[in-house]
């Protein structure tokens, strides 16, 4: 690995991009190249400023309605047409565009596809509860604390189990709170992070034995999900961050 | 399958990505209405073929339709010779300004703000999409129709122009 070449990857490096022989040559570049050291340092400065200070615009909350008024219109004027079949009233350039679209993302999104999803029949209910928690109207957080030591005792009485609850803002997951919900109609606690602008919801149950579970970070619709077992508790990890964040996460929390 | 049953798996499917779909129109229009209008635009468009929606990704899947919705929007505006030439100061100011940005008032927001809504459209939607939504380069290769490498060669060439008007800005500041 040479300097011209270390600052034609330095970006994927820093996004996390790279097979792991690759990063360990950057690694060592860096290491013993000053220059390019600074340069990853300034990647960095503006990476952390890009992500502290970019607004995130989230939806109005005027927005939803409307689209559900909008798509129950269109809904109507399709049971109208019942009759006829759908592709009727598309040209083929919309058609033929629909597809290459299609096949696009099909074909890159081998990510999410290529992982599992059998083997774990609890992420999807962890991402429904994860999604329906974050629903309008919903309350995400009944005891707001960035405390440990108030969060925990709140579940006290609650559950017939005690969650753990760890204050792990220095690795920027602030703790926002907890509240009851469930996971695949279990009674679950979920504890609440947020990473830079993205929640996570920690669910924590009683599993079925004692066997422990190795950590495992996959996609589901989108949303990453991270889940694993330990001393008689199942945890699943959800939210919209990188799958590395939430492994990290998820290390950083089965830790004693 | 019945409309209502539809409808109910078009919102838990493609709705719940309702907040990343905003963001990127509003940084891709830089405008709040056309934000709404995009937006509105391609959810009726996702409804339609969302029969037909294949594939483990609904999120990259609906993040294209809404970024293609944006470009017709700003096509729109374009032939209509409503698009004024971009004045970034101005913008930056009103959104950072806007209500329903949780940015704080500071210079660093201000300049950060600026910076990117000055972007050319081609770096600004992976910027934001890398920085704001944190998806994979695959996942942003998806959405905005490009290679992988484009995707790498583009976001590093947005950093470099934001990172020299970080540098010139402090240097000003300094003298």
């Amino acid at each position: 690995m040479n300097c011209t070449r270390l600052q034609q990857v330095l970006d994927a490096h820093i996004d996390g991009e790279l097979d792991r022989a690759t990063t360990g040559e950057i690694a060592t570049h860096l290491a013993e190249c000053a220059g390019c050291a600074t340069l990853r340092d300034q990647r960095s400065a503006l990476r952390q400023e890009l992500r502290a200070h970019a607004a995130y615009f989230k939806a109005p909350a005027a927005l939803a309605p409307a689209l559900r008024r909008a798509l129950a219109q269109s809904t109507d004027v399709h049971s109208d047409q019942a009759a006829k079949p759908r592709t009727a009233g598309l040209s083929w350039l919309h058609v033929t565009a629909f597809a290459a679209v299609a096949a696009l993302v099909g074909l890159v999104s081998g990510y999410w596809l290529a992982q599992p999803l059998r083997d774990n029949p609890l992420r999807d209910p962890a991402v429904a509860s994860h999604v329906a928690a974050l629903a309008p109207k919903r309350q995400l957080i009944e005891i707001a604390s960035s405390d440990r030591h108030t969060v925990k005792p709140w579940f006290q009485g609650k559950i017939d189990f005690a969650p753990p609850v760890k204050d792990l803002t220095g690795e920027g997951y602030t703790l926002l709170g907890a509240r009851l919900d469930q996971v695949a109609d279990k009674p679950a606690a979920a504890v609440v992070y947020q990473i830079r602008k993205h929640v996570i919801n920690l669910f924590v149950w009683r599993a079925t034995d004692q066997a422990p579970d190795a950590i495992a970070t996959a996609g589901v619709r989108g949303f990453s999900v991270t889940t694993w077992a330990t001393g008689g508790l199942r945890f699943a990890a959800v939210s919209d961050v990188d799958g590395h964040d939430l492994t990290r996460f998820a290390q950083l929390v089965s830790t004693p | 399958m019945s409309d209502t049953s539809k409808l109910s798996r078009f919102e838990a499917v493609v709705l719940v990505h309702l907040d990343a779909a905003y963001n990127l129109a509003r940084w891709l229009t830089r405008d709040a209405s056309g934000a709404d209008d995009a937006v509105q635009d391609a959810c009726l468009r996702a409804f339609r073929f969302f029969d037909s929606l294949q594939g483990p990704s609904p999120k990259a899947w609906f993040m294209a339709v809404v970024r293609n919705a944006c470009l017709d929007w700003l096509k729109d505006q374009r032939v209509r010779g409503t698009d004024e030439s971009y004045d970034d100061e101005l913008h930056a100011a009103s959104a950072v300004e806007s209500t329903e940005c949780t940015v704080a008032r500071d210079s660093d927001a201000r300049w950060v703000q600026a910076g990117i809504a000055a972007l050319p459209r081609e770096y600004r939607e992976v910027l934001v999409l890398r920085e704001l939504e944190e998806l994979s380069y695959k996942e942003i290769s998806a959405i905005v129709d490009v290679p992988i490498g484009t995707v790498m060669s583009r976001l590093s060439r947005g950093r470099d122009l934001l990172q020299q008007r970080l540098l010139e800005s402090r240097e000003r500041k300094r003298s």
